[in-house]
Formats: C-alpha cells, structure tokens, sequence
C-alpha cells in the first residue's frame, strides 16, 4: 500500500542538520539509511517519509517526531 | 542523480534507441530488422549502477516506491500493446477469412511489448525522480 501524500507535511530538517555542526546532507544520509537525493527531496517537502525513517531523524536529532515534522491542518 | 535514476535514464535510451534503430532498418531489411532489438540486451548492463561504492546506500525507501510504480506503469503499457494488437489480429483475421496469423507478426508484437515494458517503466521514473510527491 503506498504512502499518502501529504504536500501540508512541514518539517525543519534543514535548520536541524545546519545546526549540528554543519552537518552534510550526505552525512545524514549515511546515518539514516538513505540516499542523499532523499534528504535533499525531504528537506524540500516533496518526500513523506516512512515511520522508520523519520524515527531515525528523530533518533539522529535527539528530538521527537513531532518536533521535526509537523502537519499542517487544511 | 542516484543510482535508480541513472538506471531509469538508462533504460529509456536503451529502449527508444532500439526502437528508432529498428525503425529505421525495416526498410532494408524488412522482417530481419527485428534484429535490432538485440540492442535491448544493454539493459544487462545497468546493474553496474548499482554496485557499492563503500557504505554508501544504493537504493532506499524512496527508490522502492519509485520503482513499484514505473513498473506497474510499464507492465500495464505492455499488456495493453500486446492484447490491443491480438484484438486487432483476431478482427483482422475474421474479416479477411485468414485461418493463421504469421508468426512473424507475433515476433514483433512480442519485441515490441518488451520494449515499450522497459521504455514507459524508464519514462515513468524519469519523470516521478523529478515530480514533487511523487512517492
């Protein structure tokens, strides 16, 4: 069953991977399990992610879900 | 560009070179210009793309889902060009009384379906790699 698209599914990935040091997109991406082309559609809002993905930024960030994806109500 | 990208791209220019080669054979060879379709087996060779370059991900969540719907893309494409035409064989065939269908035809229809399963499996992933929410 594929995903939902959710286009209203906001998140401040970005802010949070420049904020770590300056982390790059690649490195990132070496720790979550995916390809860079991922976080760069991620962080420009065109990807949902799975559940597992987005545990594991939020596992990589130290934050909650929530905190770094959040949806927006239509 | 990743590595299903290059994959993608790869199989649309396979496919469509062998469809123009093949196209413009017919006229010297006629039915031996089916031969042409040999230049499918390129495809063999987009496996290369895939072979890891130290602890680099290779393919992902995004990829699968991206793929599962080129494919599914690609096999209806398929189906429909193959049943459409044996519909039109099977009408033809009534009309005219012909008893048999040569299988020269059906040769063709059968190279034509693989490469229309791989150019729209490879179009339609070019374009989803590049579409907002596209997976």
């Amino acid at each position: 069953m594929p995903r939902k698209k959710e286009p209203g599914l906001k998140n401040c990935l970005k802010a949070l991977r420049t904020a770590s040091a300056g982390m790059t997109q690649q490195e990132l991406a070496d720790r979550v399990g995916v390809t860079r082309q991922t976080i760069v559609a991620l962080e420009g809002g065109n990807y949902t992610p799975s559940l597992t993905l987005a545990l594991r930024i939020a596992r990589v960030f130290g934050q909650s879900i929530e905190q770094i994806f959040q949806l927006e109500e239509w | 560009m990743n590595a299903m990208e290059k994959v993608a791209w790869a199989e649309l220019l396979v496919c469509v070179t062998a469809l123009a080669a093949v196209g413009l054979l017919v006229p010297w060879l006629g039915d031996r210009a089916v031969g042409g379709f040999g230049l499918l087996g390129f495809l063999g060779f987009t496996v290369l793309f895939l072979r890891r370059r130290g602890n680099r991900v290779i393919t992902d969540e995004r990829d699968t889902e991206i793929q599962r719907v080129a494919t599914s893309f690609g096999i209806s494409a398929a189906w429909f060009t193959l049943f459409l035409v044996l519909t039109i064989l099977v009408v033809w065939a009534g009309y005219s009384h012909t008893d048999a269908v040569p299988t020269r035809i059906l040769t063709w229809l059968i190279w034509i379906s693989f490469a229309v399963l791989y150019g729209v499996k490879g179009l339609a992933a070019v374009v989803l790699y590049r579409r907002p929410h596209a997976a």
